[in-house]
């Protein structure tokens, strides 16, 4: 039922002051995995905005151009609310603020607008457009990964509602990236070449700021380890290598559609159970 | 481009991550160049649907329901309860308005509506035969499972609930209508007489929440529609999953007309009082960039050069105004 989904931003806030430094209780490494998305995703999320208000010029279908709207407001909440989070683990005395500075670099200078030609400016935009496809593609997994994960049932609970409201949100409008993408481009080499530069530096991204927010943690966690990692994958804390990589073999068939994954009645009920969502409405 | 960022354990070099990227993205860069040939053309895509009006009735006092379809008899684009649909009114006017017919009927859609303001008082005036534009249907209050359910409407609020309370039939529902009077009351000889409770404020006075909700399954899923006062009253008292249509943001009261430049010796937009900047921006600049049109998400923030409420943190143009005067925008 994506397909005649009105997308909506919602006025959500969240309270961080109780939250503790290990908001899963007893699993640093699973925080910080999880916190790697307070570090990235504002930025990111920013850079999406920017390269979707630039694409709004281009797109010739009307249904198209609203649930773009729509994304671009809930993707500018999404960075609102993260970037709450964030100063929230530097008030606990982890300052996020050099990994943000790298990712900073990343999106406004790596991945920002270019000079040249008009036509130079659009393939950077259409490019730009199958990265952002590419990444939606993941957080609609890992959307609906959260709203599964029974597995984070004792963690902090408004930590656990920003991840299930952004992750339902997610799944509400996990078609947009990549419609827009088909709609102003669709080649599927483009499409594909992308993945292949994502899905890993994805990884890594998530890799190195949970090694790093470890290493800053005030209460010397000790350095993260992979046999750490498949304990909380396989008690359902974090998701599991078998759910992350057949990930990266769906997208790439001609068929894909994001509609195919993720379960958008289940996130439509979370949001009206959700503190934050139902509060906003 | 400028260098990668340091490395984030003090190390006298740049990150080794970003230094690997670097060249990476260079590439893709160059490779994006080569996609300038054989572009595919964006397509033009219409989503409008052409129908006529087939009838019109008088439903309550001061509601009139009217029916759609295919001027050739065509099955319609299918729905889901909670669809609404996006009336283009002979004047030019777009209203929205839920469907509450029947899903499964895909040669009729059915909306109603109630007189209030100018779009009502057109669409009031269709009569059976004139060609309208609709599009849609869009579904901004999605019913899904699982029961048990309460819906509660308000009024011209049964329109979404409707369909709703048919796609119920097998689990455990009720529902609270609640009005003025009966005879304000729509469609209330579709309702089954069972699980259905009708509270008029005229026989029950004002209703509490907890009178609403008294009827309520355990465990069950509220679905409201009705005034605002209603559904705030509702939503603060059931602590469980609440389901309300969002509304469309509130027409702009009290406003002072003024002018928006957009760039300095740019061309000047009016804004009447009536309506938004971003309104009055869109009619020039049509693919501005906008999204919650209540001022929080934050997209449609657009620089100011002079003029204006909030020169420094630049101007959301969605909610935000000048008392007159002249508003210059970097745009």
């Amino acid at each position: 039922m994506t397909d005649d989904l009105a997308l909506h931003p919602r006025d959500v806030r969240f309270d961080w002051s109780d939250v503790p430094l290990h908001w899963v209780p007893g699993d640093p490494l699973t925080t910080h995995a999880l916190n790697t998305l307070h570090l990235v995703l504002p930025e990111g999320e920013r850079w999406f905005v920017q390269v979707f208000g630039q694409a709004l010029p281009h797109i010739r279908d009307p249904r198209l151009r609203e649930q773009v709207l729509g994304f671009i407001g809930q993707e500018a909440m999404h960075a609102k609310a993260h970037d709450g989070a964030a100063a929230h683990l530097a008030a606990l005395g982890i300052d996020p603020a050099p990994f943000v500075a790298q990712i900073e670099w990343l999106f406004r200078t790596l991945l920002g607008d270019r000079q040249g030609s008009a036509a130079v400016r659009h393939q950077w935009l259409l490019e730009r457009l199958s990265v952002i496809a590419a990444i939606e593609h993941f957080t609609a997994v890992l959307g609906q990964w959260v709203l599964d994960a029974d597995a984070l049932e004792g963690a902090d609970p408004t930590m656990l509602d920003l991840l299930r409201w952004h992750g339902a949100e997610e799944v509400e409008h996990r078609s947009v990236a990549y419609d827009l993408y088909m709609h102003l481009d669709g080649r599927r080499f483009r499409r594909i070449r992308t993945m292949v530069v994502v899905a890993p530096v994805l990884a890594w991204l998530f890799v190195r700021s949970t090694r790093w927010l470890m290493a800053n943690d005030p209460s010397r966690p000790g350095a993260p380890r992979w046999r750490d990692y498949l304990r909380a994958a396989r008690a359902g804390r974090l998701p599991r290598p078998g759910q992350l990589l057949p990930a990266v073999w769906r997208y790439l068939p001609r068929g894909y559609h994001p509609s195919q994954e993720g379960d958008t009645a289940q996130a439509v009920a979370y949001l009206a159970a959700s503190p934050a969502a139902k509060a906003a409405l | 481009m400028s260098r990668p960022p340091a490395d984030l354990y003090g190390r006298q070099r740049a990150d080794r991550m970003f230094r690997a990227l670097v060249p990476v993205v260079g590439a893709f860069r160059r490779a994006s160049e080569r996609g300038a040939r054989r572009q595919p053309p964006v397509r033009a895509v219409d989503r409008d649907l052409r129908v006529v009006v087939r009838s019109s009735s008088v439903e309550a006092d001061g509601v009139v329901a009217v029916t759609l379809a295919d001027p050739g008899g065509a099955p319609l684009p299918g729905w889901r309860p909670g669809c609404h649909l996006d009336v283009v009114l002979p004047s030019g006017l777009v209203r929205q308005y839920s469907l509450c017919g029947d899903p499964a009927d895909r040669r009729t859609y059915r909306i109603a509506v109630r007189s209030v303001g100018a779009g009502s008082a057109e669409a009031h005036a269709l009569t059976a035969g004139t060609p309208l534009v609709v599009r849609g249907p869009r579904n901004a209050f999605p019913f899904v499972g699982p029961g048990p359910y309460l819906f509660i409407a308000g009024g011209i609020g049964i329109t979404p609930i409707l369909p709703m309370v048919h796609a119920a039939r097998g689990s455990d529902w009720r529902l609270v209508y609640t009005g003025r009077d009966r005879r304000s009351l729509p469609f209330l000889a579709e309702l089954p007489t069972e699980r259905v409770r009708v509270r008029t404020d005229d026989e029950h006075g004002v209703p509490t929440a907890a009178d609403l909700l008294r009827d309520a399954p355990p465990g069950a899923a509220v679905y409201c529609c009705g005034p605002a006062p209603l559904i705030d009253l509702v939503k603060a008292a059931w602590p469980g999953r609440f389901h309300a249509e969002r509304f469309a943001p509130p027409p702009v009261v009290g406003g002072r007309p003024f002018e928006l430049q957009l760039g300095v010796g740019g061309p000047v937009v009016p804004v009447a009082a009536d309506e938004t900047a971003l309104t009055a921006l869109r009619r020039v600049r049509p693919d501005v960039a906008y999204s919650c049109r209540q001022g929080f998400c934050g997209t449609c923030r657009v620089r100011v050069l002079s003029g204006g409420p909030s020169e420094e943190d630049g101007m959301l143009v969605c909610v935000a105004r000048a008392d007159g005067g002249r508003v210059v925008l970097d745009v």
